[in-house]
């Protein structure tokens, strides 16, 4: 008897928290994740400052060379800013946001279509999984050989690889929204957009969500091979430089840019996330 | 090709239509707010079709609340999409205040079985509620007045920004309830809507249905498989045999109002009708 009302005041403790999605105890937890992620980290770089000071080795620099180099490679100079920093770095992850943006949009349209009609699902599936088992990397040649050696290249290349991620996530996402959620559009009235908007695509935003994280893994990995070939600036271009070269300095320097800002995109999509799916994360955690 | 058909048969109510109506006006007693017209329903096609609802023919007159009451699988959700207008049956038609279904008719709204999934978690019981209208032509005074009643109306009165799924399953199928009379439906289906809550909180919701009933001006068809449940709330009970569903019986229900979960399940009027229609149920059809 006495329990139940305080599990009822926990619930709907629970409950108030949940109805303003993050906002107390955020802090403590957020301090906690960086914990568990940055004292590993640390351990490590340590080790291997240790590890490189007792037996230097020209292949591996010190961690802390690495980092000073970045640093050097990218800010400073006249301005904030070197040029290195806008001809490369900058330019990477403009064509690499390009390529995302285009091939997620891409693949929201078409894994839409068809995850909406089983028809145009039974006849597209056999083609998509044909296409998309082709190592994305492996087309490059023939995305050379049919828009040169330019940027718009560069931009469809990624965007023809990040696509097939959105895309089946897509189409498993519509395909799979229970009839009920369709019916309650069709009972209602409500117009096709505002079905399509207001019903189906939140329904699919779990799915799509999970399709757009894997893609901008993809898109990086996609970005920095491009610029393998055939290019004259870029991330990836500054490697292969700095191979030829045997600046191993510098390229363990761009290894750690692109760590950043690999973590850098899986921050934002994980804010992204936390604000657009708090529903889904919470009506889960609730069964 | 059904507009031509003869709307007389052997203990329809459609009985004494005058043969030669009019194209395009409605079989059966003028002013119905729904007529089902010899409609039948068959899935798929050869061996494997399914005959699932058999040249079914009654009317529904405005203000009533008619149960459909049969043996599991009986058809009750065919006839219920059907009239719906989701399924266009393949013989006869459905016609809803005077218009022949071609699609989802004007002025009806549905509650669902599974609230769960009815209900669109991403938003406010308060948003899910105006969901419906949110496309009207209504003020947005206007449309927050109607959520406002609505939710009052089901009890739901300083839940409107709780999510659906921080709400108990009763009080979720209230939300779908609510949003259907912020609809301001004419006709109001509800598809064995507390077939998935437990039994106080059905009787809790089978009395917010008689509320409603009285409240708000409207037909109610109501789908369900607990035969208490069809007597109980409904004016007539329609008994469908097992599948491929026909009409077994059209029942009047004259029990005292206000009905009351106790008093009324002790009525021996009650409990004489809940025994006949089990019976017609449990023999499936066969005359008893």
């Amino acid at each position: 008897m006495t329990v139940a009302p305080e599990k009822n005041t926990r619930k709907s403790e629970r409950a108030e928290r949940a109805a303003r999605p993050g906002r107390p105890g955020r802090g403590r937890g957020v301090l906690v994740a960086l914990g568990y992620f940055f004292i590993p980290l640390a351990v490590l770089v340590v080790l291997w400052q240790i590890a490189t000071t007792v037996a230097p080795s020209p292949f591996f620099p010190p961690p802390v060379d690495i980092a000073e180099n970045l640093v050097k490679l990218l800010f400073g100079g006249d301005a904030v800013f070197t040029e290195v920093f806008y001809n490369d770095f900058l330019a990477t992850v403009g064509r690499m946001l390009a390529g995302y943006a285009i091939g997620a949009a891409w693949g929201i349209v078409v894994g839409t279509a068809m995850g909406l009609s089983q028809g145009s699902r039974e006849t597209v599936t056999p083609i998509v999984e044909f296409l998309r088992s082709i190592p994305a990397t492996a087309t490059l040649p023939l995305f050379i050989i049919l828009l040169g050696g330019g940027d718009d290249m560069r931009i469809i290349f990624i965007a023809y690889g990040v696509s097939w991620f959105v895309l089946i996530n897509t189409a498993s996402g519509v395909g799979s929204i229970h009839r009920t959620m369709l019916d309650l559009g069709k009972v209602f009235k409500i117009s096709p957009a505002r079905r399509l908007f207001s019903i189906v695509l939140p329904a699919a935003s779990p799915k799509i969500f999970a399709g757009l994280r894997i893609a901008s893994t993809a898109a990086l990995l996609l970005a920095i091979v491009s610029e393998f070939i055939l290019a004259s600036n870029g991330i990836g271009f500054q490697l292969i430089q700095a191979q030829g070269r045997f600046q191993l300095l510098n390229m363990w320097s761009w290894m750690l840019a692109l760590a950043i800002l690999g973590l850098l995109i899986n921050f934002v999509l994980d804010a992204v996330e936390n604000r657009v799916l708090s529903w889904h994360k919470l009506s889960r955690q609730k069964i | 090709m059904t507009d031509s058909l003869p709307t007389t048969s052997a203990g329809a109510p459609t009985q004494g239509a005058a043969p030669t109506r009019p194209a395009g006006t409605a079989p059966g007693t003028p002013g119905a707010a729904v007529v089902v017209d010899h409609v039948s329903h068959t899935y798929g096609r050869g061996d494997t079709a399914h005959h699932a609802i058999h040249d079914l023919n009654f009317e529904v007159m405005p203000k009533e609340c008619v149960s459909i009451v049969g043996p599991s699988g009986a058809g009750k959700t065919t006839l219920l999409r059907t009239l719906a207008g989701l399924l266009q049956p393949s013989e006869g038609a459905v016609w809803v205040n005077g218009k022949k279904n071609t699609g989802v008719p004007d002025g009806m709204a549905m509650v669902f079985q599974d609230y769960s999934r009815s209900l669109l978690p991403w938003l406010s019981v308060e948003r899910n509620v105006a969901f419906p209208i949110a496309g009207s032509s209504l003020s947005k005074p206007e449309r927050k007045a109607l959520v406002d009643e609505s939710l009052e109306a089901v009890g739901l009165k300083g839940f409107e920004k709780r999510y659906p799924w921080q709400l108990s399953g009763g009080m979720q199928q209230r939300v779908a309830i609510a949003r259907a009379l912020a609809y301001r439906p004419k006709l109001m289906l509800m598809d064995e809507p507390f077939a998935s809550v437990d039994a106080q909180t059905r009787e809790g919701l089978e009395d917010l249905v008689l509320s409603i009933r009285d409240r708000y001006d409207m037909t109610i068809l109501f789908v369900t498989h607990d035969i208490d449940e069809s007597v109980y709330l409904a004016n007539r009970v329609l008994v469908l045999s097992r599948p491929p569903a026909t009409l077994v019986e059209d029942i009047r229900v004259e029990l005292a109002e206000p009905r009351d979960q106790i008093t009324t399940r002790e009525d021996p009027a009650f409990i004489h009708l809940r025994g006949h229609v089990a019976r017609l149920i449990h023999s499936g059809g066969e005359p008893v």
